[in-house]
């Protein structure tokens, strides 16, 4: 068990340092970087559609799906507010009242 | 001015880049909470230690590779199956390295090590200052966030290891929820252009699509997908 955890331990950490790690002989170019600059975004929205609209692993694109109501009231709230407290508050209270 | 007061002024810059990085990540700390519990119990139930269970979460630190490998361990899959499956979750995490790589890279060994520890999606969502990690006071305000998301992913953790039995069960309640929208506060106020909207659109079309039809690296395959749709849209524009 502590033999996988620390495998585990050593790809997870590896993973993330390996581009910070100085003998790798490159250098980010301008248009890499524009690339990359959108790499938040992506990650961020990658992650959290598929929880809203596949909840349990099945499509769900409809009214019903608490998941997706309270998902668009949350993108209406950041929209308008630019607040992290306002979204994620105002939401989850839509969420949890709709379940 | 003196010499005494620029330190001053210093010190001062960094201790509000401290508070500013706990305050930033608080409400991520809170939003991983139904996840620690649930791989601090998932743990317990599948036959972890207590130490073992905790040890994963200190040193692993990645909430989905661990909640996976969890599952992998109880049913007794070969530890290079394992290693794969980790591998692939935590293939994202090259792209945040790339990403910040000509902000982080000037930096000393002694900061870019723990700043790759703790570089999660979480602390990868407030890395896009043009000057994150580039200065003392912002490299403090990465690590104090990094770090802040560390100590709560190991409390939730450890509450899950002592307390999950008396826990209702987590996995019903859809307490994922509180993920999906920390990340939807996070990412609309970043949409400024065309470009990030399409890459936007882009990516969460395709990582829904991609995951129903259960491709292994749909997450890494969706991003790229967004960022070129992003990266193309925004040519020829001055940044």
């Amino acid at each position: 068990m502590i033999t996988t955890i620390l495998l585990m331990a050593a790809i997870t950490f590896g993973s993330r340092y390996l581009f910070l790690h100085r003998a790798l002989p490159f250098r980010v170019g301008a248009k890499m970087q524009r690339f990359l600059s959108f790499s938040a975004p992506a990650v961020l929205t990658a992650i959290w559609v598929p929880i809203v609209v596949l909840p349990g692993n099945q499509w769900q694109l409809s009214y019903q799906n608490p998941y997706l109501v309270a998902a668009l009231v949350a993108i209406i709230t950041a929209y308008k507010s630019h607040s992290i407290y306002a979204t994620t508050l105002l939401s989850m209270a839509v969420f949890f009242a709709l379940r | 001015m003196s010499k005494s007061t620029h330190i001053k002024r210093g010190t001062k810059l960094q201790q509000k880049a401290f508070i500013k990085g706990q305050l930033d990540m608080m409400p991520l700390n809170l939003a991983v909470l139904p996840w620690g519990l649930l791989c601090g119990s998932l743990a317990m139930q599948n036959g972890f230690t207590l130490i073992e269970a905790q040890l994963m979460s200190l040193l692993v630190f990645a909430g989905s590779a661990q909640l996976v490998a969890i599952e992998l361990i109880a049913n007794d899959t070969p530890l290079l199956t394992i290693a794969i499956t980790t591998f692939i979750i935590s293939s994202r995490h090259f792209l945040y390295g790339l990403a910040i790589r000509q902000k982080v890279i000037a930096q000393p060994l002694r900061w870019r090590l723990p700043v790759s520890f703790v570089l999660t999606d979480e602390l990868f969502a407030f890395s896009h200052h043009p000057k994150a990690y580039q200065t003392k006071a912002r490299l403090i305000y990465a690590l104090s966030a990094g770090f802040s998301f560390y100590v709560a992913w190991n409390i939730w953790t450890l509450l899950g290891i002592v307390a999950g039995q008396l826990l209702p069960d987590l996995t019903n309640l859809g307490l994922d929820f509180a993920i999906a929208t920390t990340f939807i506060a996070l990412v609309i106020p970043a949409i400024k252009n065309w470009a990030t909207l399409a890459c936007v659109l882009a990516s969460g079309i395709s990582a829904a699509v991609l995951k129903s039809w259960q491709v292994e690296l749909w997450l890494v395959f969706s991003a790229l997908i967004g960022m070129s749709v992003g990266y193309v849209l925004s040519r020829g524009r001055v940044r």
